[in-house]
């Protein structure tokens, strides 16, 4: 699906697809025109090195950034938002929105970290809590949209309330810190190989996501559905069906998310969690613009996603406090989701 | 004299009842979109008190007309009379037909069911409201119940729209076009309804005329644009027939004959009719429709067979599109069976049609067919994806060989098969939704307008792409509102009319023409 259709769907930027598109456009043939499609491809990588390059001559931050040290920081402590903005692309394919990542890790983290600590689960056991909760908030968000048609995106702001609710209500507000296994929160802040430990989990992840949405049917049956729904139910596919799935593996995903979570910060943390999903969500529309400009995709969406850390640690570098959070990624999200309806528009010939 | 016209003259009220003369009056009024002459020196006029018919077939150029005076349509030459008002047509602007009293209700009427009867009333025209902005609402209830009255509408002001029937929607639609009007039944005011019934059911229909005719009775002036001659026999004080852009002849309803009628729209004397039979051939049999029934079909009887092209002709409402939802399985069955080769098909779900050969190219290609942010090749393999699942993943080379091959097969002209399928010509898009479903090697086609909105020359490809699929032992069943081209490109064509089959036309006297009188005509004799 594409950036813009999604946002229509949300009447974030509503907007008519021509039924009679233009006529052809002339193919990109000459030099200019390839070199400017590639850099508009990379744009966000590039602008990425940029900002890099910025904060490392800046007086401001040129003596504390950046040392090998600060990447491996940055590295490990994006892998948690990195998946759950994996995540959220997958139901925003099909053109749906997932609201509930983040409280899904956030109560994911809380009951894997229980799990150790009231019911002593061993460690796989304990994982796999973590990883079936998030499953299960999918099968029942997905349930709610396609059974009884509720707008994705009320259900799935209505169910993260409800999860952080409930997290609150278990834990009374305070941290799980007894028992927690120590090869897990030795996973959550070892290097292998110089890397942080995240960052192959983290890998592993988006090559699933990536082998999900451009190896199997069901990836092309999303970007079908979210293209068109009603073009997708008159070749066969079984709209609902495919809805319900992508909420399962946003789910899913978020559930992953949350036991990385727990392994990092070694605790069950009741207020972590809904507040990652916005960044999720910035992420995935800022990663929509490159890469594969007008489709979201793992790879933009991991580059967005480092985009945001680094400009985001080199202000803090230079001086802003935790307000620099919440300005850059609403203005990242906005700015991204303007840019994917201007992508959108140009490529359906409607300049 | 458009430039009189043009705004800067004063408003003048519309003529009064009393004058007698003309309320609206064209003279030579031609429009061409493009190199289509879509009217041609039309002259027309309409009398105080008068319901007046539009009628006209497919492509006759009422809705054309109805819009020039509207002024949605700048005409290219012409001039234009009404309530007292005169211009060039080409300076006609909306602002002009609404101070000269015309008042328009399209065919679809604009209103909006989750709202209340008196707000669907101030919608548009303006909520009365006092301090602050506040909508004054005993006022607008109050204004709203004399309207129902005047028109009688059974309703009352707090009703949702969406509890009255369709009639009553429309005839909402009618009270708040008219509702400045004074009462004496709205005579400075003319009525434009534009194909009012068609999207109506038949019961609908009965009401809703009978209220036209109350509103004539009181005064008031009804302009209405149709294809149904049965209403113009029932209604109409008098009737303009245009074919091909030119108006063929004005009738008093004293001339008003069925016959007559059918004459002028098609342009020749009438023929006997009866139904042709169907020849022998009752092997291979790939579909069959036995009393089918849903949504406006109403009992169709069919048979296609192998390697035929069959033809559904039809005016709108007559179930011709309806007729290939239902051997899709995208509409429920109140009634009949829907065999292939012999085999009830199971329920509601294409999945299941497809699964057992059918093929469905809805006529609607932007909002049913095209994936609009994906590429030809992905368009070219949205019904068959797990054709390249093996070992775990997606075969892309053997996808792109095959989208390569189909883009030289079926003649579809793109850059590339990684081009995205907005960059083509509706044409080629058209033949790439095709060309998914002829991969498929499908023993029954269900085409739906299929050379809508498709160039001359793609138009002439499309069909020999459909012709060739047939000779390879597709059945095909088309449905087009061209009824040249159906009898041009089908073995056979069936006619349509209430949902029901009602005539067979096979190639000696196969044209044109003869699928207008059969789908026009209200009875046949059998």
């Amino acid at each position: 699906m594409t950036v813009d259709s999604a946002a229509a769907n949300t009447a974030l930027e509503p907007q008519a697809v021509p039924a009679e598109p233009g006529p052809p456009r002339p193919a990109a043939r000459t030099p200019w025109a390839m070199a400017l499609r590639i850099v508009e491809q990379w744009a966000l990588l590039i602008l990425l090195g940029v900002v890099v390059l910025f904060f490392a001559v800046w007086s401001r931050t040129s003596s504390v950034f950046f040392s090998v040290d600060d990447f491996r920081l940055i590295g490990s402590s994006q892998a948690v938002l990195a998946i759950l903005a994996l995540g959220t692309i997958v139901p925003l394919i099909c053109g749906q929105f997932d609201f509930s990542v983040g409280a899904v890790a956030g109560l994911s983290s809380v009951l894997t970290a229980a799990s150790f600590a009231h019911a002593h689960f061993p460690l796989v056991a304990g994982l796999a809590v973590g990883v079936a909760v998030g499953t299960a908030v999918g099968v029942v968000n997905g349930f709610v949209v396609t059974r009884f048609g509720v707008n994705a995106f009320i259900a799935t702001l209505g169910s993260a309330s409800v999860l952080t609710g409930i997290v609150n209500w278990y834990t009374q507000g305070l941290s799980i810190i007894q028992d927690i296994p120590s090869s897990l929160t030795d996973f959550g802040s070892g290097n292998w190989l110089g890397i942080p430990r995240t960052v192959y989990l983290l890998v592993v992840v988006a090559l699933a996501v990536y082998y999900l949405l451009d190896h199997t049917p069901f990836g092309r049956f999303l970007h079908s559905v979210g293209s068109n729904a009603e073009a997708a139910r008159l070749v066969g596919l079984r709209v609902p069906r495919i809805v319900f799935g992508s909420f399962v593996v946003s789910g899913t995903l978020a559930g992953v998310a949350g036991v990385l979570l727990l392994a990092q910060s070694g605790a069950g943390n009741p207020q972590v969690g809904n507040g990652l999903t916005l960044t999720a969500f910035s992420a995935a529309f800022l990663g929509a613009t490159t890469v594969r400009p007008g489709r979201f995709n793992v790879l933009g969406t991991l580059v967005a996603i480092f985009f945001i850390a680094v400009s985001i640690t080199g202000l803090t570098f230079a001086g802003a406090s935790n307000y620099i959070n919440d300005l850059f990624t609403g203005g990242a999200l906005i700015f991204a989701v303007t840019i994917s309806a201007q992508l959108g528009r140009r490529r359906m010939g409607a300049r | 004299m458009g430039d009189v016209a043009g705004g800067s003259t004063p408003l003048r009220p519309p003529v009064s009842s009393g004058a007698g003369g003309p309320v609206v009056r064209v003279a030579n009024l031609s429009k061409s979109f493009g190199g289509t002459r879509a009217l041609v020196d039309v002259d027309f006029d309409v009398v105080p008190g008068e319901i007046h018919a539009l009628l006209g077939g497919n492509g006759s150029g009422k809705s054309t007309l109805i819009k020039v005076l509207a002024g949605v349509y700048t005409a290219d030459g012409g001039e234009i009379e009404a309530g007292g008002r005169t211009a060039g047509a080409g300076a006609w602007t909306p602002r002009d037909a609404f101070d000269a009293g015309l008042r328009f209700v399209h065919q679809n009427p604009g209103v909006f069911p989750a709202l209340s009867v008196a707000e669907n009333m101030a919608i548009g025209h303006g909520f009365p409201t006092g301090f602050g902005a506040r909508i004054r609402w005993r006022e607008l209830h109050e204004r709203t119940r004399t309207l129902l009255a005047r028109f009688h509408i059974a309703a009352t002001p707090e009703m949702p729209l969406g509890a009255l029937s369709p009639a009553g929607r429309t005839m909402v639609a009618i009270a708040r076009a008219l509702q400045d009007s004074e009462g004496d039944g709205g005579a400075g005011s003319v009525l434009l309804l534009d194909e009012p019934t068609a999207a109506l059911p038949a019961p609908e229909v009965d009401l809703l005329l009978d209220a036209l005719r109350h509103y004539a009775a009181a005064g008031q002036t009804i302009v209405f644009v149709t294809h149904r001659i049965d209403e113009v026999v029932d209604i109409a004080t008098r009737v303009t027939v245009l074919r091909d852009g030119r108006c063929v002849g004005t009738l008093p309803r004293s001339e008003v004959s069925e016959s007559r009628l059918v004459e002028l729209i098609v342009g020749r004397p009438l023929e006997h009719m009866y139904p042709e039979t169907v020849a022998g051939a009752a092997a291979g049999v790939v579909l069959e429709l036995r009393g089918v029934a849903g949504g406006a079909a109403r009992g169709a009887d069919l048979q296609v067979h192998r390697g035929e092209i069959l033809g559904l002709a039809g005016l709108l409402g007559s179930g011709t599109s309806e007729t290939l939802r239902l051997a899709f399985g995208l509409l429920p069955r109140s009634a009949g069976e829907v065999l292939l080769e012999g085999r009830a098909l199971a329920g509601l779900d294409p999945a299941a049609a497809m699964s057992a050969g059918v093929a469905y190219v809805p006529a609607d290609r932007g909002a049913e067919a095209i994936f609009v942010a994906m590429s030809v090749r992905e368009n070219l393999s949205a019904a068959g994806v797990h054709r390249y699942w093996r070992g775990l993943r997606l075969r892309h080379d053997e996808e792109r060989r095959d989208a390569q091959a189909s883009l030289r097969d079926f003649l579809i002209r793109a850059a590339s098969d990684s081009a995205p399928i907005s960059t083509l010509s509706g044409g080629n898009q058209q033949k790439v939704v095709l060309a998914r479903w002829l991969r498929r090697r499908p023993r029954l086609l269900l085409l739906d307008e299929p050379t809508q909105g498709v160039d001359v020359g793609a138009r002439a490809e499309v069909w020999t792409l459909v012709r060739r699929a047939a000779a390879e032992g597709t059945a095909v069943l088309v449905v087009s509102s061209d009824f040249d081209e159906l009898a041009r490109v089908c073995d056979r064509v069936a006619v349509l009319r209430g949902g029901r089959v009602v005539a067979e036309v096979r190639p000696p006297a196969l044209d044109g023409n003869r699928l207008t009188e059969l789908a026009y005509s209200v009875e046949v004799t059998a």
